[in-house]
């Protein structure tokens, strides 16, 4: 009896090693039977050799370095510098900047410009990244080392994410924000109430050392204080004497 | 709490996939900074919709899945063709000579050949032949049906074989 004649579709599988053992049986019969398919065959197996060979080493060369994973997920994070304006808007919808109005600062003195304005940047970079259900840190809670570094490094300043766990918020992750003086870092956390709060970092090397200062927006409060030439502005939805007393705490870890 | 693009599993496999995306890049444009502008798109383009994905799997076959469809749109959308010149004909001599000009195959008459061969068996026989694609994941790249495959295949690799047969004459153009 005569098996069938296996399909060219067949012989290709077997060329390819994509036949299943009683596939690869049968033609391996068949070609001992007929020289014209195993000549075929043999042909089709020197150029899937051929070209193996002539396009191996293509895949050994070293990447160039804008095409390293590195390179393009720096770049991706690097992108709110570009979405800038799509952040500003979102910042006048939930404060109403972009007037001099619905700003005003909770104390006697004046707040230097330079911290309003990184009261500003955390109050914005909040309301666009906490309310982000899917996505609101570029990098985990379980990436905490490497969000340290990136952030220090951008901004060539050393910090970490402080722990608050003992102020019942644990750490979500972060990622660097981007304001108009420069990179910051952005550091998120979240209560049992699944409310979202978050630590704004930005060297500042002119800024004097203060307390904590409240300045309220129209939907939120923030937080800032200078130490050591770096800022930090903290914002949560929450009544400012108790983000006052929270600010506190966070500095003190930030300290530690 | 990690974002999903952030999982290693997903980007080491990315990652290990890309020196075959640009290989595949560059035998489909046959120019190096072209193929690395796209290999580059691909890459952003992956990150965009790692959220898309439920799970691991196939993550080369969906990457050139997505690098496939980048190219397809360059080409409608600038009207432009690659070059149809073989790949880097200034390594033939040292293919040549690694070779060993007597090979049943010579490094300079394969890549001509394969330069020769209509884009849509190049691309099959590329991804089946060279990237090791199954036969199911290159009609997914390719979004065309397994049959398509097998067909192109079986053209590109005959028409491979009248190319590089030294033995016969080139065809002679009639006046």
């Amino acid at each position: 009896m005569t098996a069938p004649r296996p399909s060219d579709a067949e012989l290709h599988a077997f060329v390819d090693g994509q036949a299943s053992a009683a596939q690869r049986a049968a033609v391996q019969s068949h070609l001992a039977a007929d020289p014209e398919d195993a000549a075929r065959v043999a042909a089709w197996q020197a150029q899937r050799d051929a070209l193996r060979a002539a396009f191996a080493e293509l895949a050994d060369e070293d990447l160039p370095a804008r095409l390293t994973l590195a390179a393009v997920l720096q770049e991706r994070r690097r992108r709110p510098h570009v979405a800038w304006s799509a952040i500003a808007a979102a910042a006048v919808l939930a404060f109403g900047i972009g007037g001099a109005g619905g700003w005003m600062l909770r104390g006697r003195t004046e707040a230097p410009a330079g911290m309003r304005a990184l009261a500003r940047e955390a109050m914005a970079n909040h309301a666009v990244y906490a309310a982000d259900r899917r996505r609101p840190t570029e990098l985990g809670a379980d990436q905490r080392d490497d969000l340290a570094r990136w952030v220090s490094n951008r901004m060539n300043h050393t910090v970490a994410p402080p722990d608050l766990s003992a102020e019942g918020f644990q750490f979500m992750g972060g990622r660097l924000a981007a304001t108009a003086q420069g990179p910051a870092g952005m550091f998120m956390y979240q209560n049992a109430a699944g409310m979202r709060m978050t630590v704004f970092v930005q060297p500042d090397p002119n800024a004097r050392s203060s307390g904590p200062m409240t300045i309220t927006g129209p939907s939120l409060d923030s937080c800032v204080w200078s130490d050591r030439g770096m800022s930090t502005a903290v914002v949560a939805p929450m009544p400012a004497d108790k983000l006052r007393a929270l600010a506190e705490q966070v500095r003190r870890a930030l300290e530690s | 709490m990690t974002p999903p693009e952030m999982d290693q599993g997903v980007l080491g496999r990315i990652e290990a996939s890309l020196p075959a995306l640009r290989r595949y890049a560059i035998a489909l444009l046959r120019n190096r900074d072209d193929a690395d502008d796209l290999v580059h798109d691909c890459v952003v383009r992956a990150l965009d919709k790692l959220h898309t994905r439920r799970d691991d799997a196939d993550v080369r076959a969906w990457l050139f899945t997505i690098m496939h469809n980048l190219f397809v749109s360059q080409l409608r959308r600038k009207r432009v063709r690659p070059v149809a010149e073989p790949l880097e004909e200034r390594h033939e001599d040292a293919h040549a000579a690694e070779a060993g000009q007597d090979g049943p195959l010579r490094w300079r008459d394969l890549m001509r050949a394969l330069a020769q061969l209509p884009e849509e068996q190049r691309s099959v026989l590329l991804l089946v032949s060279v990237e090791d694609l199954s036969y199911a994941e290159t009609a997914t790249v390719l979004d065309v049906p397994i049959g398509t495959v097998m067909s192109r295949l079986s053209r590109a690799r005959e028409r491979l074989r009248q190319l590089t047969d030294g033995e016969r004459p080139p065809l002679r153009r009639v006046k």
